[in-house]
């Protein structure tokens, strides 16, 4: 610690921070403008001056200057005012001063200042300089003659979103922020909107609807996807008036601008019972009554076994573990599973045979009556943590690592707070990047390695990377112990590095490189998404990461671990929470010692249950296991399971469906009786983001004619006999929360993981397949994937905000291709596959090698799944429509 | 966009944000200007932000981001022109031209600019065309100038 005295006062302070920081720890104001708490400091504008000795004679930039023991600040003075005047004043000569019909008033920053620093008039003229505002740009609107050229926006743009959009242009007295083009085109975070001092850009969802002064604020999770970012909810007379977030301003698009998706009128806003064939309106007790009846008849006739539940990661903690609680502790069945088996269950088996399943051991609790959302359990001395869980990186740590490899995932859309977090490692000197991906994506700009491999050829990739690392250390050890790694190194003798190489179209001496970044690296953090986890052959992918990390990755090292992307707002929730066939609540086995205290006398039945693919195979084959009855909480299993037209024919055989959705999907369409739920703010709730961070959810909007999952659950099951009655969701977190030792320490905004549970980590290195072929001769290899202004198919629907950024979803190929098949941008392209066809608009992508093209996969239209098999990867023609 | 003239310059350099300005200056030689097009191929080719481009390319004064005309109009506003008459001139030329100043008529023939001092005072107020010089030049005489250069 430092000892130094800001106006007298004795202030002990952090090395390393600058005195702005130490003086806004302590509550003692200097004004600043350049300055933001989530940037690096430039100390350009100079308003935060002040006296510093020992020092030299003229004042110092609070902001850019570092504490130092003995240090005597002074942060008002005579001199000191009269010198922020002054610049207060050139600042104010080319300001607009447009406050009365400015957006920012009430909160603008400079409004604050001249108040603060009592500026008198402004006694100076000069030549003005004005430039039009841009009204055209896309939810984003710019006044740059309000702009204070703090260089703010321009830093956080390039420097944490990375996109670079917008600059200073005509540098000199007449210095204005521009995009170099008109209309902007950019990634449309409205991150810079947040971080503007002043009202030189503007929300356009927020322009004119109220005062800063008028909204009442809520703090909440964002449902939008699995990042996990808080931000404040804007209201006025109970209507959403903007999405807002003053710490960090970081939020991607969806999760700023998506929210009018709420009042879309897709939304279903009554319960639908099927009635000759029909799905009608129904009033709750109507279709509850029906839904009870329904299902009961198929397991009176059948047995407990007939029912299968699908949960959902767009559904709270709360809800999920209802629903897993009904099949075990009412049904004493397993029969459960969730949509994210397709992807993110294959990364949680592959790390559970390299790390082993999470556990902890003597936590202290449960103590009685911990604050909501917070776990009875705390960490003590002795407590101990093991399994996979302590191998998962947390978002605040990633900017820490002083390496990174991010394979098979486009890393933005996938999930824009890691890109954030990469955005942040980049700008230590020291930071490497490897980018591996068969197409280019947003990072190569900044790798020190590239690899552009054929689709689907990532296992050879890391098996390439890992024979490297082992050629140039032969004496190469993993960090933690481990098992079966002379085994491991056999069966990477299966080929050459040459082989590797030319088998997965990379260079060696690219495999070469990257594999001496990875060596060398003190803290390498390994990012992989969703676009490598959906292939067939996706837990093989996993594993081959988890092995990498167990040969290079320093655990506990902070920034050193993996990131899975874990897609949707609770994907890693869902999974947690026990909606797995195999899995109890905490990830536990049906056969833990923990087990049988779950549900009072009820045991949990040891047979797993089958997986949801599964699921399907024995409605094909018309097995007497297969289910009768589905309860669905949301997923939209039509859109999200591959060969559509397949789940089609099998969903058909089910006999009787409860969907609990938002709005009418193509699932909900097939259903007997659909329960329309909350989403968003509509509800309160728990989340678990992909890094593990525990995020809550507020009931700031009331819930027209809809219900939250949570008391759907509680009415059908009681309805079903099994009697379930809570207060509020809290009460829910509470009850499982006793019963996951794993989760100790755990409060919202804490990360799972990362509560200071002391891990003891051990690892078995699990050879891969490395066959790697796709089937089939088309001549195009389709890789199905995320865009950015969308997650899931939740942002598809009208007037969510992002839909004016990217309406529909085009099929994009590389130009020289398109030229080939004679398609322009814009034109009309049948893509063809063994399983079917889509009808889609062309773009073009530089950035696609030769015989790939991309095709997102959240639109209705064109219907991605009904091209696949059982992966996202699938051969294809593509002709002229 | 003409591919195979802008690799005539591209391929002359390694590809390496450094190259920007060099590259900038070649094709503002080669075009007259910095087209939109071809500034988006430099940002892709040479990794440098689009952004930065423009940054760039407005602050100095030699590149264009507009096509010039096939002549250049120069008025001078300097101290002497100015009293001179020399904004009478560029107001003639606007609306003959139908033209703003730092513009390119529709037809592309001409580009009016305003110049600081030309250098020749004593013969105020001053225009140029191209490389030539027009001296004491009056409104009246605009039309016989632009007349010599109207195709
Ligand atoms: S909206 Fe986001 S990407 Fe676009 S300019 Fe602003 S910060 Fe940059
Ligand atoms: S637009 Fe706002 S944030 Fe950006 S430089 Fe101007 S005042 Fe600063
Ligand atoms: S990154 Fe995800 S959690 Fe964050 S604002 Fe965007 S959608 Fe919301
Ligand atoms: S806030 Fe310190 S120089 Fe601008
Ligand atoms: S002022 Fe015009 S030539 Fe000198």
């Amino acid at each position: 610690m430092i000892n130094l005295t800001i106006d007298g006062r004795a202030i002990q302070a952090e090395p390393g921070k600058t005195i702005l920081e130490v003086a806004r720890e302590n509550g003692i104001f200097i004004p600043y403008l350049c300055y933001h708490p989530a940037l690096k400091p430039i100390g350009s504008c100079r308003i935060c001056v002040v006296e510093v000795k020992p020092g030299p004679p003229r004042p110092l930039p609070a902001c850019a200057t570092y504490v130092a023991e003995g240090q005597e600040v002074v942060t008002a003075s005579p001199r000191l005012t009269a010198i922020r005047q002054e610049l207060m004043k050139l600042v104010l000569i080319n300001h607009a001063l447009e406050c009365p019909i400015c957006d920012k008033g009430g909160e603008c920053e400079l409004q604050e200042l001249t108040h603060a620093l009592g500026v008198p008039e402004v006694d100076l003229t000069a030549i003005p300089a004005t430039s039009p505002p841009d009204y055209e740009s896309l939810l984003v609107e710019r006044h740059t003659d309000r702009c204070v050229t703090c260089g703010r926006c321009v830093r956080l743009c390039r420097d944490h979103v990375g996109a670079m959009a917008i600059n200073f242009m005509q540098r000199g007295y007449f210095t204005e922020l521009g995009s170099g083009l008109l209309p902007l085109d950019c990634e449309f975070c409205g991150s810079c909107i947040d971080i503007c001092p002043v009202g030189a850009l503007i929300n356009k969802q927020f322009k004119y609807r109220a005062r800063a002064w008028e909204v009442t604020k809520t703090e909440m999770v964002c449902p939008f996807c699995g990042g996990g970012c808080t931000y404040e909810l804007h209201l006025k007379d109970g209507e959403i008036m903007r999405v807002y977030n003053g710490e960090t301003a970081l939020l991607c698009g969806r999760g700023r601008f998506g929210w009018p998706v709420l009042s879309s009128p897709e939304r279903l806003r009554t319960p639908l019972v099927r009635v000759n064939g029909e799905l009608k309106e129904a009033t709750w007790e109507e279709a509850l009554t029906a839904a009870a009846g329904g299902l009961k008849a198929v397991l009176e006739e059948a047995g407990p076994g007939a029912l299968y539940g699908v949960g959902s990661p767009r559904a709270t903690n709360e809800a999920n573990y209802l629903f897993q609680k009904f099949f075990r502790a009412g049904l004493g069945t397993n029969n459960l599973d969730n949509p994210a088996r397709l992807h993110y269950v294959k990364a949680l088996s592959a790390l559970g045979q390299v790390f082993g399943w999470p556990e902890v051991k003597e936590a202290d609790g449960p103590h009685p009556k911990p604050p909501a959302y917070t776990s009875p359990f705390t960490v003590k001395e002795d407590t101990k943590g093991s399994g996979f869980t302590f191998v998962l990186g947390f978002l605040e740590e990633l900017p820490r690592a002083d390496a990174a490899l991010i394979l098979g995932a486009d890393l933005t859309p996938e999930l824009p707070p890691l890109g954030w977090g990469v955005n942040a490692a980049r700008q230590k000197d020291d930071f490497k990047l490897v980018v591996a991906n068969p197409r280019g994506t947003k990072f190569d700009r900044w790798a020190t390695v590239s690899l552009r491999y054929k689709p689907g050829a990532e296992r050879l990739v890391v098996a390439g990377l890992m024979k490297a690392l082992l050629t140039a250390k032969p004496d190469l050890a993993p960090a933690v112990p481990a098992q079966g790694f002379e085994e491991f190194k056999e069966s990477l003798k299966k080929f050459s590095l040459k082989e590797y190489a030319s088998r997965a179209g990379v260079e060696v001496a690219d495999l070469e490189a990257a594999a001496a970044i990875l060596a060398q690296a003190q803290a390498p953090a390994i990012l992989f998404g969703t676009e490598l986890l959906s292939q067939d052959k996706g837990d093989m992918n996993a594993l081959a990461l988890a092995d990498l990390f167990l040969l290079v990755g320093k655990p506990g090292t902070p920034g050193s671990a993996l990131y899975p992307v874990a897609d949707k707002a609770n994907t890693r929730g869902v999974c947690e929470l026990g909606v797995l066939p195999d899995r109890l609540p905490g990830l536990l086995p049906l056969d833990s010692p923990a087990a049988p205290a779950f549900w009072g006398d009820k045991k949990v039945a040891q047979q797993p249950g089958p997986t949801l693919l599964e699921v399907l195979d024995l409605l094909e084959q018309d097995a007497p296991e297969a289910p009768r009855a589905l309860w669905a909480l949301g997923g939209d299993l039509l859109r999200w399971l591959p060969n559509r037209s397949r789940t089609e024919k099998l969903l058909g055989k089910v006999k009787f469906m409860v969907v609990q959705d938002a709005f009418r999907t193509d699932t909900a369409k097939l259903a007997d009786v659909v329960l329309p739920v909350a989403i968003h703010a509509e509800q309160e709730g728990s989340f678990i983001s992909s890094t593990g961070r525990l995020g809550v959810l507020k009931a700031a909007l009331t819930a027209d004619g809809v219900l939250p999952d949570w008391q759907i659950i509680c009415r059908l099951a009681s309805a079903l006999g099994v009697p379930m009655s809570y207060r509020n969701p809290a009460q829910i977190f509470a009850e499982f929360a006793r019963q996951i030792p794993l989760y100790a320490g755990l409060a919202p905004k804490k990360a799972v993981g990362k509560t200071g549970i002391p891990a003891e980590l051990k690892g078995t290195f699990v050879p891969f397949d490395l066959d790697i072929s796709l089937p089939g001769r088309r001549p195009f290899t389709l890789i199905i994937g995320k865009v950015l202004q969308h997650s899931g198919s939740y942002t598809t629907h009208e007037p969510c905000g992002t839909l004016v950024v990217t309406p529909e979803g085009a099929v994009s190929l590389n130009p020289e291709d398109a030229a080939q098949l004679e398609l322009k941008a814009g034109d009309k392209a049948r893509v063809i596959s063994s399983h079917g066809e889509v009808e889609a608009k062309v773009a073009l992508d530089p950035l696609l090698p030769a015989g790939v093209a991309f095709l997102p996969e959240h639109f209705a239209q064109p219907a991605a799944q009904m091209l696949t098999l059982n992966s996202n990867l699938v051969r294809v023609s593509i002709q002229k429509a | 966009m003409d591919a195979a003239r802008l690799e005539a310059i591209l391929s002359r350099y390694e590809g390496e944000p450094y190259d920007l300005i060099p590259v900038l200056q070649e094709i503002q030689d080669n075009y007259g200007y910095l087209p939109k097009d071809e500034v988006k191929e430099v940002a892709r080719r040479l990794n440098v932000p689009l952004t930065q481009i423009y940054s760039v390319a407005t602050f100095y004064k030699m590149f264009s981001l507009i096509p010039k005309g096939r002549h250049q109009v120069k008025v001078c506003l300097g101290t002497t022109c100015h009293l001179k008459g020399g904004p009478r001139l560029v107001d003639s030329l606007s609306s003959r031209l139908g033209v703003e100043v730092g513009y390119t008529s529709k037809d592309g023939q001409f580009s009016l600019e305003t110049v600081g001092c030309l250098g020749s005072c004593a013969q105020a107020p001053v225009m140029m065309v191209d490389d030539k010089y027009f001296a004491r030049v009056t409104v009246d005489k605009v039309p016989k100038i632009l007349k010599l250069y109207q195709s």
